[in-house]
């Protein structure tokens, strides 16, 4: 259960930073969703942290919504795809899961 | 430097204040001003989104936030240091600046209506 919460709780996250640039995009509505989709993904973290490790739970949560973010901005909202950006984002995506990973 | 690049490192600085003020706030002062952090960061990344791509912005937002988080909480709170820790946040702040360096070429999609 607490790994289905973790995977929930990064589907939640990635759904909150969409409605980050939703409400960038002047959609007021987007300020209720962000609430309410970052509100249950620290709940359900939470709980996972219950009986996760603190580091696996926030490691893997900065992973989902991380990678999940820059596919859906490439997919949604047309951002660059250059290998460049592909290669530093994913630079940054391993030293942050290995930090918390080891913290 | 780009202000709204100015803007994410703000943002991630707000975010390492107040997880640590959730970790350890004790009286109406100290959960004030983690409330103050939280809604500041909510409040500085929607404006970054408007002229970054939000898969930067969060990347940014994210890595800064846990590098930062843990020299806190070595520096502050006496969790142990290991090398393996200052490599991570060295090639972290490499990422970054990579980041920066390939986003500094000006973007004809804006994809903002």
């Amino acid at each position: 259960m607490a790994w289905l919460a973790i995977i929930i709780a990064g589907i939640l996250e990635v759904l909150g930073v969409l409605n980050i640039k939703r409400l960038a995009m002047g959609k007021r509505d987007a300020l209720l969703y962000l609430i309410i989709t970052f509100g249950s993904s620290l709940s359900l973290l939470s709980y996972a942290m219950q009986t996760l490790p603190m580091g696996t739970v926030y490691g893997i949560w900065t992973g989902i919504g991380t990678v999940g973010s820059t596919i859906m901005g490439m997919v949604l909202y047309g951002e660059p795809k250059e290998w460049k950006r592909i290669l530093f984002i994913s630079i940054i995506l391993s030293s942050a899961v290995g930090l918390k990973l080891i913290s | 430097m780009n202000k709204y690049w100015l803007y994410v490192v703000l943002a991630a600085l707000f975010e390492v204040y107040w997880v640590a003020g959730l970790k350890h706030s004790e009286g109406i002062t100290e959960w004030g001003l983690t409330i103050i952090a939280i809604v500041a960061t909510f409040i500085l990344l929607p404006v970054t989104a408007k002229h970054l791509p939000i898969g930067t912005v969060y990347a940014v937002f994210a890595g800064l936030g846990t590098a930062g988080t843990v020299i806190v909480e070595i520096t502050v709170y006496g969790e142990p240091f290991h090398l393996l820790k200052v490599i991570l946040i060295g090639t972290l702040l490499i990422g970054v600046i990579g980041l920066k360096q390939v986003s500094s070429e000006p973007s004809k999609s804006k994809g903002v209506t």
